[in-house]
């Protein structure tokens, strides 16, 4: 059969951000789905949500209510929802209580009244809320093959009549085995929620969906007043087709350390710049940002431990201006501290930054506050998901640059605490050493996946207009990277003194 | 929606339903005519269990304000009944004051629950326009 002699399922929005994505694209018309999770974790309120995202008065929404939470408590609460929109009630959204049909007849009778109601309506949407109670009801009078026809036949109606179906109900995992409902659905969408100390975490499962390829694995969402919203595993990026990997250099900001990096660092890498409190980590974050905006390429700083305003203010009194360039929407600063934030959430916050403004430099400072504006569960998922995010970003050409704290060592010299090195293209250590009676700082470039760079370590200062490094070279010190170097005075040695840096002058730039 | 409000909106729709009753075989008043076409819309919607504690609490309101609806009882169906023994002769316990007073309640009842957008929108389903808009009645004629 060749592809246009192929049906085409026709996808329906669910009216949820980030869920149509997951799906495969929406929902598949005429479908016949169920929405299964514990109490409390949102099945009724997305069933609303993806109700009033296609009710129509020509294909409206049939929402049957049994013996669960009464229909006008229902309302009362939903219509807290911005997605509830009350001019769709009655004419494009009708709620039908068929508790009593459960409750006092049998399978055929209930079977009778939603076949009434449908062929009435001709509905576009049919939901069910709670099914698990027909079910429940059934097995107390019917044998399991009564259960599984009624199944059948409503699906059979539900399906002829070209309504895309939602049955809700509370079950546990271990209720889809051998379960009719379960095999007889086209879809099965399956809401978690889990206390984890002091934090909420949320997530979903598309379980089954047939016809189409839906994002696999846990997916986290969030209930806000505007009902739910979802947080794709692969970012909404994994579709995203890769930039043709680039041979242009950044700079950042600093000309030696550019020639350290061998000319910049190239565009679309991943750079990580370690290092003690205080040896200038975000300052050489700040000059490549704002380097950045300077040569056109707009920017996101994403920060957790100072405000923005701090952040531009920090940048002013090393004469870099970021302050204009926000005002003209080409740098955002983001300021990301919820305690509770799932990775997958934080990380949707800067790709919508990143798209907004067409970013090419994308600053994180630092990790260690990253991780800890997470909700505690999901900090061990921070390294997978800081892998997906920086995959995906440096794929489509967005060159990165994250700092990370490292406790200061004189015995050893690591890259970083997260061991995620393998996640970065580019090393840049920064640290501290012990030179006279001077903690002076040094610097170097472990890494560069791109090709060659300096083997030198050089001495920097953090002054007034930044990170400034010296003109000199440390040559007559071995030991540098312990911290606590021994002068080398034996004969033969190239004793060229480490000169101060020299200030540039520049004034205040404009980035 | 004020307490004030519920109760202007429930002497419209007892007006409306009085004009159009007058021709009704039997003869029943308007107050069991709103509240029975109030049931048939709120039980598809709520059950008729959810709908039965309904009008069972604003009948027991009301009742504070006006005794004399004791002589009513909602059946097992939701639909609103006057007790046997009183007989037709108290017009099933159910005058114009009483009517207004207990409809007020129910609907005030759908406000406090649903809030003011969602209750007008079932009312408005279930009458006409014609049953919102200002009536002359003959009271307000002689007035």
């Amino acid at each position: 059969m060749s592809v246009q002699d192929r049906v085409i399922i026709n996808k329906l929005p669910t009216g949820v951000p980030g869920l149509d994505e997951i799906l495969g694209g929406g929902l598949p018309e005429f479908s016949f789905n169920i929405i299964a999770g514990a109490p409390g974790s949102g099945k009724t309120t997305l069933a609303h949500q993806i109700v009033f995202a296609n009710a129509t008065p020509e294909r409206p929404a049939l929402y049957f209510t049994i013996l669960g939470e009464p229909a006008l408590k229902m309302l009362r609460y939903q219509q807290q929802y911005t997605f509830f929109d009350q001019a769709k009630l009655n004419n494009s959204v009708r709620f039908i209580n068929l508790s009593q049909v459960v409750l006092e007849k049998d399978l055929n009778a209930v079977l009778e009244e939603i076949a009434k109601e449908v062929e009435k309506a001709s509905p576009g949407i049919v939901v069910v809320d709670s099914f698990r109670t027909v079910v429940r009801k059934a097995l107390g009078g019917a044998t399991e093959v009564e259960l599984q026809a009624f199944i059948q036949r409503l699906a059979l109606l539900l399906t002829s009549w070209q309504a895309t179906t939602f049955l809700v109900g509370e079950y546990v995992e271990g209720e889809i085995r051998d379960n009719p409902v379960f095999t007889v659905s086209d879809g099965l969408l399956w809401l978690y929620q889990a206390a984890d100390r002091n934090s909420i975490v949320r997530k979903l499962q598309i379980v089954k969906l047939r016809g189409q390829a839906s994002v696999p694995g846990l997916h986290t969402f969030r209930i806000t007043h505007a009902g739910l919203q979802a947080f794709s595993r692969t970012l909404g990026l994994g579709g995203q087709q890769r930039k043709i990997p680039s041979t242009r250099r950044l700079s950042i900001g600093i000309p030696e350390l550019d020639e350290m990096l061998g000319g910049g660092i190239p565009e679309g890498d991943s750079v990580l710049v370690a290092g003690a409190s205080g040896t200038g980590k975000s300052v050489l974050a700040t000059q490549f940002i704002a380097e950045g905006i300077r040569q056109g390429d707009p920017g996101i700083v994403v920060v957790f431990e100072e405000r923005p305003q701090e952040y531009a203010e920090r940048a002013g009194s090393f004469g870099l201006d970021l302050e204009t360039p926000q005002h003209e929407k080409k740098l955002e600063i983001l300021y990301l501290r919820p305690l509770d934030l799932s990775v997958d959430e934080t990380m949707r916050e800067i790709l919508d930054a990143v798209q907004k403004i067409g970013a090419k430099r994308l600053v994180i400072d630092s990790l260690a506050g990253f991780e800890m504006a997470l909700a505690p569960s999901f900090r061990t998922e921070f390294r997978e998901s800081l892998y997906r995010m920086i995959t995906a970003l440096t794929g489509i050409g967005v060159t990165i640059l994250s700092t990370v704290e490292m406790t200061e060592s004189f015995t050893e010299f690591p890259f970083s605490t997260y061991s995620i090195s393998f996640l970065t293209d580019d090393i840049i250590r920064l640290r501290y050493v012990s030179i006279g009676d001077q903690l002076r700082k040094i610097l170097t470039v472990i890494k560069m996946r791109g090709g060659n760079h300096s083997k030198d370590i050089r001495e920097y200062e953090i002054t007034s207009e930044g990170l400034v490094i010296s003109d000199g070279r440390l040559t007559d010190y071995q030991g540098l990277i312990t911290g606590i170097p021994v002068r080398l005075s034996g004969p033969g040695q190239k004793e060229e003194a480490a000169r101060p840096p020299k200030s540039r002058s520049r004034g205040r730039k404009k980035a | 929606m004020s307490p004030s409000v519920s109760r202007h909106l429930a002497r419209r729709l007892l007006a409306y339903e009085a004009d159009a009753g007058k021709n009704s075989e039997p003869p029943e008043s308007a107050a069991f005519r709103v509240c029975e076409k109030l049931r048939r819309s709120l039980c598809s919607l709520a059950g008729v269990a959810g709908f039965r504690s309904l009008l069972s609490r604003a009948l027991a309101l009301a009742r504070a304000e006006f005794p004399s609806l004791n002589t009513l009882q909602v059946s097992a169906d939701g639909s609103l009944k006057a007790l046997t023994e009183l007989g037709p002769q108290r017009d099933n316990g159910l005058s114009d004051e009483g009517g207004a007073i207990l409809i007020a309640q129910l609907l005030g009842l759908l406000l406090t629950f649903i809030g003011e957008g969602l209750t007008l929108r079932l009312v408005q389903d279930v009458w006409p326009e014609s049953a919102f808009e200002e009536r002359d009645s003959g009271k307000e004629k002689k007035a």
